[in-house]
């Protein structure tokens, strides 16, 4: 029996709406008790107390990451550290190996990463690569919308066999929920074309709206504890907002399982843009707040720009082109056969550029005009908006108005004149970065049910705790803390002490298993198994992945809604 | 004047295998001010592990100097395996009695250095400064960039006695390259700035180069199509057809110079 108390710590914790409180807490063998004996003290005096960060969208395993990495040897000579007694070596910057993948996130105070974009048919790599990366929790969204099995049954408007195919591939890709990025572009982007919202798919003659809708509605067959994941169309498009309004309408009146919203719009910075041409480009970011902040059925993350060099990568085969196009950079893309694509460019974000500034000042008024934290995460789509190691400047950047007003001083200035930032006031504080870090994106995802995010009795052991005052708002002091945690606690152990890490041990991927009724699975099955016989370069048989694949299991059952 | 021997002892390539020995800890601005002693305990890897200097090689310390500059490092023995002689290195000067191995001055800044013998690929990789004197060939990727940059040596002097491989300044912004040999295909590959000549012969010089010129005094096989011939002039006595190029990379960006007998 092992046991820990951190003393004394200034606690924040959302979702037990704990702001701020001097609160011991107690761990028994991984998990958040009442009291303990003869406990291991940590004392945290003057010090800030969070659940274990937990991020709700990065691409750090899988095919096109791993395409990354070999596409960019120049990003693998960065962030070099050599191997020690406990850590594997360390490379790469916006594409950092396994290893570094696992680290990194831990020194920053995060226990739990979700991989929100995984080709079915590249599952078996994905969950290879999450085995690879020490310490983080972990679970893989499928990518469903772009699939010929999906889009048949959207045309057919079935919804009920399309939740039983949603079924059938999350449960043989050990997933998690459903992805959707660029619905039917994807597929058009095979046949040299794009699609916008309403545009006939080609062949199939579905339109990405109808994908969106019927896939909502399918999730909500049955008790997920995720909603859809949506990477819309138009993605980094100007103008693109009115497209994102209407696509969060898509999904407005449909009743979720439980009290979440019924859709995850993600990296929404790029799809808040006006104007009708890069010349003219402007920030959108007040009509997608106003938006998000007048209903209830979407939540967003902000997909914040980091300014450096990155590596873009997304099954958004089409943008990757129009990317590549534009910066003259090396560019990759690759076909996932009925099922999805992906492309790969690199893309410098440089503040001297008017339309990266404007980029760069979206993201962050997205996270200050939307009024309710709950409703927002943390991200920067890493890789594609920059380095999750970019973080903590986001999160100086969201406490302090001054670091904002500094840093625009320097950057091109359009943004005084195209973007909202310079006039907003507003400030987060620990506690809202709590819930944008933490507590809303535990929640959005459903795993403050399965003890993420909390630090409530019975919660996982998930701790990270960061030597900086409470009243700090030096935004250097901000950053420099929340890059390095004086101590992170994952499962009750030890993994950082003082910004380093002091014990590497596996992390656990979770995923759902969704529960169907044998009749429509069998009807399901039957059309799938033509579809692999027809199609398909590998046997039905030989397609889900093993339980091999996933050697520390947390199975999330979601049984059919009746 | 100070000279500083590093004799490779014998017994570090009598294996099976040729263990490499990495020495960019060697340089003299890294090596100034030290005692004999304290040279011995510098530490170089040889595989994957690290040794101590004085493991690996005999020093000896001969004379004294006032600053880096006056520090001459003297190395040799059998250097074939040797690699990233005078990586990085600021000022002094470094001659190798041999044939070396990869990445010899490397990210070089300042001072010079001499390769009494061939330099096997990445010689001059990223150079920024300084001097590089190869006596015999050079590999591949001479004073090229780092696989994946868009930017290879940006400033300093190469002389090549010999002949150079592939992609000899591949991605060069700036600094000159003397090739005295032939220079294998693709010499001044993306080229953005600098200067090389090429005594000897060269094969399809300057693709996809977007700025800097590159003279070739011997013959041009496989000579690039998507270059502009400009004018016929005169250089040092001689008779030149200058080119512009590559217009492969639009007619906007091709602002490459080549100069072809």
């Amino acid at each position: 029996m092992s046991e820990l108390l951190i003393k004394n710590g200034v606690v924040y914790d959302p979702i037990n709406g704990v702001k701020g409180e001097k609160k011991d807490i107690c761990i028994r063998d991984g998990k958040v008790v009442e009291e303990v004996k003869n406990p291991k003290v940590i004392d945290a005096e003057g010090m800030v107390v969070m659940p274990g960060g937990v991020d709700i969208h990065a691409h750090i395993a899988g095919g096109k990451v791993n395409a990354g990495r070999l596409f960019r040897p120049e990003d693998g000579r960065r962030g070099l550290r050599p191997r020690t007694k406990v850590c594997m070596p360390e490379s790469g910057y916006s594409v950092p190996n396994t290893f570094a993948t696992g680290y990194r996130y831990a020194r920053m105070g995060y226990t739990f990463v979700m991989e929100p974009a995984m080709p079915p048919l590249a599952a078996r790599h994905t969950h290879e690569e999450l085995i690879d990366i020490p310490i983080l929790d972990n679970a893989a969204i499928p990518l469903i919308d772009n699939n010929w099995m999906t889009m048949e049954y959207v045309k057919s408007g079935d919804i009920d066999l399309l939740a039983a195919y949603i079924a059938w591939m999350i449960r043989a890709t050990k997933g998690y929920g459903v992805k959707v990025v660029n619905p039917g572009g994807t597929e058009a982007w095979a046949w040299k074309k794009n699609c916008d919202l309403n545009d006939a798919v080609p062949y199939f003659d579905v339109t990405p709206a109808e994908i969106v809708r019927a896939l909502a509605e399918a999730n909500e067959r049955f008790e997920m504890p995720h909603s859809i994941h949506v990477h819309g169309n138009m993605l980094g498009h100007p103008g693109n907002y009115e497209v994102t309004l209407k696509t969060y309408d898509l999904v407005k009146g449909i009743t979720p399982y439980r009290d979440r919203p019924v859709m995850h719009a993600t990296h929404t910075q790029f799809f808040s843009y006006g104007g009708t041409t890069w010349r003219d480009f402007e920030s959108k970011a007040r009509a997608i707040a106003d938006y998000v902040n007048a209903n209830e059925h979407v939540s967003i993350d902000i997909g914040s720009v980091i300014i450096g060099d990155t590596t873009t990568m997304t099954a958004d085969g089409p943008m990757e082109y129009s990317l590549h196009q534009i910066t003259g950079r090396k560019w990759t893309n690759h076909d996932v056969e009925l099922e999805t694509g992906s492309g790969i460019t690199p893309f410098l974000y440089s503040g001297k550029v008017s339309v990266h500034t404007l980029q760069w000042a979206i993201g962050l008024e997205l996270a200050l005009l939307t009024k309710d934290p709950w409703k927002i995460a943390l991200t920067s789509d890493h890789p594609n908006a920059g380095p999750f190691i970019g973080y903590p400047i986001l999160i100086s950047m969201l406490m302090s108005k001054r670091r904002r007003d500094e840093s625009a001083k320097e950057m091109h200035s359009v943004i005084f004149d195209r973007a909202e930032l310079p006039s907003i006031d507003r400030e987060y504080s620990f506690y809202e970065i709590a819930i944008i870090t933490r507590g809303m994106t535990a929640r959005t995802l459903g795993l403050h049910e399965h003890g993420k995010g909390h630090l409530g009795v019975g919660a996982d052991g998930d701790v990270a705790i960061y030597d900086i005052s409470p009243e700090e708002r030096d935004a250097g002091k901000i950053q420099k803390a929340f890059l390095n945690a004086k101590y992170t606690i994952k499962g009750g152990e030890i993994v950082v002490k003082d910004g380093e890490v002091v014990s590497a041990p596996p992390g656990r991927t979770f995923f759902v298993t969704p529960e169907c009724e044998s009749g429509l699975m069998d009807e399901m099955t039957a059309k799938l198994k033509e579809m692999f016989a027809n199609y398909y370069s590998v046997s039905l048989a030989n397609y889900p992945v093993q339980d091999a694949y996933v050697p520390n299991p947390y199975e999330i059952r979601a049984p059919w809604r009746s | 004047m100070q000279t500083i021997r590093l004799k490779l002892k014998e017994g570090v390539m009598s294996g099976v295998a040729k263990i490499p020995v990495i020495v960019d800890s060697l340089t003299p601005d890294k090596l100034s001010g030290k005692s004999e002693a304290e040279i011995k305990a510098v530490k170089v890897w040889w595989g994957n592990r690290e040794e101590n200097t004085g493991d690996l090689f005999e020093v000896s310390v001969e004379g004294e100097a006032g600053s880096a500059e006056e520090v001459k490092v003297v190395m040799e023995g059998d250097l074939t395996r040797v690699k990233y002689i005078g990586a990085g290195m600021k000022t002094g000067e470094i001659v190798a009695n041999g044939d070396v191995d990869m990445h010899c001055g490397a990210l070089m800044e300042g001072g010079k250095i001499t390769v009494k013998g061939n330099a096997d690929c990445w010689a001059g990789r990223e150079m920024r400064g300084g001097e590089l004197i190869i006596e015999g060939d050079a590999g591949a990727n001479l004073c090229a960039m780092y696989r994946g940059e868009t930017t290879g040596m940006t400033g300093g002097k190469v002389i090549v006695h010999g002949n150079a491989g592939e992609c000899a300044g591949q991605y060069m912004a700036g600094g000159e390259i003397l090739i005295k040999g032939n220079a294998d295909i693709l010499a001044g590959l993306n080229m953005k700035g600098g200067k090389i000549t090429i005594e000897g012969d060269a094969i399809m010089p300057g693709a996809d180069m977007t700025g800097g010129e590159i003279l070739i005094k011997g013959k041009v096989e496989d000579m690039i199509p998507s270059f502009k011939f400009v004018e016929t002039t005169t250089i040092e006595g001689e008779e030149y057809r200058k080119y512009t190029g590559d217009l492969a990379m639009t007619e906007k960006r091709a602002k490459g110079v080549l100069y072809v007998k």
